[in-house]
């Protein structure tokens, strides 16, 4: 997903306005997901979605220290969602993998198993099937992508509460006005409090 | 993971350019003191803390762009794409293996075999991740990319001046 580009930005003017700038683009850029996002489906919007809290964050970073302390807490909330967000797509590549790799399993041992048969049998051996390659595999897989994916319904249970809970703090509001604190013109970007 | 070195003397009223390149070359530093050791798949902290190095020098980039000589902005930018992508190939199914090797111990022997096998595609992934991993630090090298990033930094340097 490209970056919204933040017109206007001047090398030569204060830091701290023109990551003010960026950071309200950014916000903006990450919120637009919602409502997209909150359909579990959406797997492209989500992934989107936590790219999009990446760039905040790496923008908060680098600018919380010198804007008032609700930028670093926006910035731990940001990254948690950006956390769930990761964990999330990585349920989302993975049980594909997972059931694309059992799926081939069965192919193979079906395979194996006609091979095995004897020709012109009127019917399988149900023995032929117990000893075929990866018998003993099939259950594992089928556990691991019974996980993945109960796993991914309740991170997304997490990423909807964790969303709502910054609309309940005003995320937005606090932290565009935590940008537009300046503190004390000349503290240097460590000496403000974490928040 | 590892914590973002301090940026020194960035105050609100810096130049957004001087802060630029105070913030890529610190960023810079962080990325290639990581370097040493990281294609010791026994080690997967390593690549971990270059990878997200990776990525904050790209964010920084991206941040700072309009302070930086375009062309070479574009080029410099491609290439720390290029191997923070390069990490991430290697870095992905580290993740991947470790989590498996916790789940295989709660999700019971029976299902072990099945867990092996996807293990097994996971290494694979793992050992081309690194050979991709090794290519794009050669070609790192090849290219002199921390000396275009210092000049990068030199570029923004000069557009600091009103």
């Amino acid at each position: 997903m490209k970056a919204r580009r933040v017109k206007g930005l001047d090398p030569a003017a204060p830091l701290a306005g023109e990551l003010q700038r960026i950071v309200a683009v950014r916000t903006g850029e990450l919120l637009g997901f919602m409502p997209a996002a909150a359909d579990p489906a959406q797997v492209q919007a989500l992934h989107d979605m936590r790219i999009a809290a990446k760039r905040l964050r790496y923008v908060l970073e680098i600018g919380a220290g010198l804007f008032g302390p609700y930028a670093a807490t926006a910035m731990r909330r940001t990254r948690e969602l950006q956390d769930l967000l990761g964990e999330i797509h990585d349920c989302d590549v993975t049980l594909p993998r997972v059931l694309a790799l059992a799926e081939r399993c069965r192919a193979e041992d079906v395979a194996t198993i006609l091979a095995r048969a004897p020709e012109g049998a009127e019917d399988l051996d149900p023995a032929l099937s117990v000893h075929a390659p990866h018998a003993a595999a099939h259950r594992g897989l089928q556990v691991l992508a019974t996980h993945l994916q109960a796993r991914r319904e309740l991170l997304f249970g997490r990423f909807l509460a964790v969303y709502e809970q910054l609309g309940r703090d005003d995320f937005r509001g606090r932290l565009a006005r935590a940008t537009a604190d300046r503190g004390s013109p000349g503290a240097p970007a460590d000496a403000r409090p974490p928040g | 993971m590892a914590k973002a070195r301090e940026i020194p003397g960035l105050r609100a009223e810096t130049p957004y350019a001087a802060a630029a390149a105070a913030t890529v070359r610190v960023r810079a530093q962080e990325l290639f003191d990581h370097a040493e050791g990281v294609l010791d798949t026994s080690d997967i902290e390593r690549v971990h803390d270059m990878r997200v190095a990776s990525r904050r020098l790209r964010a920084a980039l991206e941040i700072y762009a309009p302070c930086f000589a375009r062309k070479a902005f574009k080029a410099v930018l491609r290439d720390v794409k290029a191997l923070a992508d390069a990490l991430g190939a290697r870095r992905d199914p580290d993740v991947q293996l470790a989590h498996l090797e916790g789940l295989a111990g709660a999700l019971g022997e029976e299902s072990r075999p099945g867990l092996d096998v996807f293990a097994a595609v996971l290494r694979d992934d793992q050992a081309t991740g690194n050979a991709v991993l090794a290519q794009a630090l050669e070609a790192a090298a090849a290219q002199d990319l921390r000396g275009r990033l210092e000049a990068l930094a030199r570029s923004a340097e000069r557009r600091a001046a009103p």
